[in-house]
């Protein structure tokens, strides 16, 4: 029964901080007008307070980092919290732009009690620098208000929840202001007295939906909620507020959103191995970056690493406002399978995908491959070079002619006579069927200065080397 | 003795180094018995650089590290080949029993990312062998990667042109490759840690060019130099 209620005071606020090692002073200001709306506690010593005009607030404050109030921006960043919340409770709603409720009744059991629940709800609050109201109540209404106006009431007992429930002003109630008006001048002045008066006379004198209010409140009336579902992909956002200009300065933030995204995964048990890393500019196209590992990987530590890689290689196109990463593939972890139970050789194949996934990173995916042979006379189409990605095994073919370890990439023209003839020819003739047709005499011949050469002579009579024996 | 040489064995801070530590490390053979005879039982030297030093291709380099690269690559160690002037090619590795899914090719572009890149394939542990062939080189880098391959125990073979065999180097192993009208290669050892430079042999590369030496001649025009 208990409903519990999540009441952040000031989320934007605590979300800018969170993407910031510095202690500069943070404000927020009002959406329109320029009046600051909240301020943080180092910005409330220098004088700047809800109220204050942007303008003397700067004044105040020469280093203030502002953010504009954005209830589209809030929300979602409301729903970031819902994801850790899922790990410790049912059936979520959201009240955006400030509040999450949750049913506290489902999981008791599993905590022992309400207040184990409650300390590990600080707990995690605190790891995530983020400060909440908790409240619980009999109604979800009931606990939303409790916490909204910030009651110590984090109980399982219903009379204890009513009591405090009763005390609450009336003007705590998201009662309308005419019918607030009205009440007051009945006398009235907390919720108590207002639920003690007769349905029907509440009804008829003021609204009935001021009578459907009230006994929301007091569960006398059904109020469905609405569940959340976490999202199959995982979503992290950071502002900054101050655009940030050089590459170092996102890493905190990042660090942070890794962090969580290890959280997620181990949660799920799942690994991914790849990371979209959107980085929005003022009034630019936002810029991705597209990491991949080579291998499954849930280490912050591991994904920060690339990053760092990436950022150094690709300097940053514009000064950066804030900074998402998605992750939409998750794969399921598996154990890794040793061939030899008795091998003392140590596992290499972690430091394999750690280095390969470096090497990528900085260098790009299409500069690793692996070479393979493939079934065609031609020389220059008898090999071929695969990524490392597609894992080819390769058949082996015991007819293999004999050829030089190194392939000249064009023929390049045989512009000495060579010295000796060891052998040939060996004519290659073909390609008739895709237009690059090759009818070729292979000579195998030591050049001056004891090369050992593959040249060939074509239908015009020109020679050409096309490998060295090295 | 003179006055100079008593005051110096006097001074604690001289070692007199007559006892050489011993070679603890697994030898990696070179796979040729006058090459390995030479450079006493030591062959390519792990957890150290290597350098070989050529002036042109296509002189038996690659035939020189065959043996290493077949040995390394079935005992499922990778091999990079890094920043390369040609193209490896894939069906004579395959003839020469290398498998060809432990081989790596990597392209640099900048001469930043080459040591980036050697640096970072010497350090991991899953490296077996790096091969490279960067162009210009200095000491400073070399001391760099030298200490890359110590960290990770890898072999490291540079090909680098022979004019830089009167420079010094930190390498614990040069070749000097010149080759030899019969196909043979001379390979002169210009330093080894842990012995004497100065040893030469010749191996006998002939078999590159195959078994049998036949040339059938033609009433066709051959080149004659222009």
């Amino acid at each position: 029964m208990p409903w519990l209620y999540l009441h952040f005071r000031h989320l934007l606020l605590d979300h800018i901080a969170r993407a910031h090692t510095t202690t500069a002073p943070l404000a927020v200001l009002c959406q329109g007008s320029r009046q600051v709306l909240q301020a943080c506690s180092r910005a409330r010593q220098l004088g700047v307070g809800p109220g204050t005009a942007f303008k003397t607030a700067l004044n105040l404050a020469p280093d203030l980092v502002v953010m504009q109030a954005d209830d589209d921006l809030q929300s979602r960043i409301l729903e970031q919290q819902a994801h850790w919340l899922y790990h410790c409770l049912d059936r979520i709603t959201l009240y955006p732009p400030d509040g999450l409720l949750a049913d506290a009744g489902s999981v008791r059991r599993l905590y022992g009690g309400l207040q184990p629940l409650r300390k590990r709800l600080q707990k995690t609050l605190d790891e995530r620098r983020l400060t909440a109201t908790l409240a619980t109540g009999p109604t979800p209404l009931a606990a939303r208000l409790l916490a909204r106006a910030g009651t110590d009431c984090f109980t399982e007992n219903p009379d204890e929840m009513t009591t405090r429930l009763g005390a609450l002003p009336l003007s705590a109630t998201e009662l309308e202001e005419p019918v607030l008006r009205r009440l007051n001048r009945l006398g009235l002045s907390t919720l108590a007295e207002v639920q003690q008066l007769p349905a029907a006379e509440l009804a008829r004198r003021l609204a009935p939906e001021t009578l459907s209010h009230i006994q929301r409140i007091y569960g006398q009336r059904p109020d469905p909620q609405t569940c959340w579902q976490p999202p199959s992909d995982f979503r992290q956002r950071a502002d900054f507020g101050l655009p940030v200009e050089k590459a170092e300065g996102l890493l905190f933030a990042l660090q942070r959103n890794l962090t969580e995204l290890e959280n997620e995964l181990r949660w799920r048990q799942q690994d991914t191995d790849s990371l979209l890393l959107i980085l929005h500019h003022y009034r630019k196209q936002p810029s991705r970056l597209q990491i991949r590992t080579t291998g499954p990987e849930h280490r912050a530590d591991a994904f920060l690493d690339l990053l760092r890689i990436r950022l150094e290689q690709h300097p940053l196109e514009a000064p950066v406002e804030a900074l998402e990463l998605r992750v939409t593939r998750f794969l399921d972890r598996h154990t890794t399978i040793t061939t030899d139970l008795l091998n003392d050789q140590p596992d290499t194949g972690e430091a394999w995908h750690t280095l390969i996934s470096r090497l990528q990173a900085r260098l790009g995916e299409q500069a690793l491959k692996h070479l393979a042979p493939a079934a065609d006379h031609r020389p220059e189409h008898a090999w071929q070079s695969h990524r490392l990605t597609s894992r080819r095994q390769a058949e082996p073919s015991d007819q293999l002619p004999l050829r030089p370890l190194w392939l000249l990439p064009h023929p390049a023209p045989l512009t000495v006579a060579p010295e000796e003839w060891l052998k040939g020819p060996e004519r290659i003739s073909g390609g008739w069927w895709d237009g690059q047709r090759v009818l070729r005499d292979y000579y195998i011949a030591r050049l001056p200065g004891d090369q050992l050469a593959w040249v060939y002579r074509d239908t015009h009579q020109g020679w050409f080397i096309h490998g060295w024996f090295g | 003795m003179s006055d100079l040489l008593n005051t110096l064995l006097h001074d604690t801070r001289l070692w007199r180094g007559h006892r050489q530590m011993a070679v603890t490390q697994t030898p990696e053979p070179t796979g040729f018995a006058s090459l390995d005879r030479e450079l006493g039982g030591a062959g390519w030297p792990r957890g150290a650089l290597s350098e070989c030093l050529l002036d042109r291709p296509g002189i038996g380099e690659l035939q020189l590290v065959l043996p290493l690269l077949q040995r390394l690559t079935a005992r499922q160690k990778y091999v990079f080949w890094v920043s390369l002037p040609f193209i490896p090619y894939a069906p004579a590795l395959a003839r020469a029993d290398i498998d060809l899914s432990q081989l790596v090719q990597i392209d640099t572009e900048s001469r930043s990312d080459l040591l980036w890149t050697l640096e970072n394939c010497l350090r991991s542990p899953a490296t077996g062998l790096v091969l490279a062939w960067p162009e210009k080189l200095a000491a400073r880098d070399i001391r760099r990667l030298q200490l890359a391959a110590e960290a990770g125990q890898s072999i490291c073979i540079l090909f680098r042109d022979r004019q830089q065999a009167s420079q010094s180097s930190p390498a614990a192993l040069r070749l000097e490759l010149t080759p030899d009208s019969q196909l043979g290669l001379q390979v002169n050892v210009l330093k080894r840690r842990g012995g004497w430079p100065g040893q030469s042999c010749r191996l006998d590369l002939a078999a590159r060019a195959g078994q049998d030496t036949t040339v059938i001649q033609g009433p066709w025009s051959r080149p004659s130099g222009n």
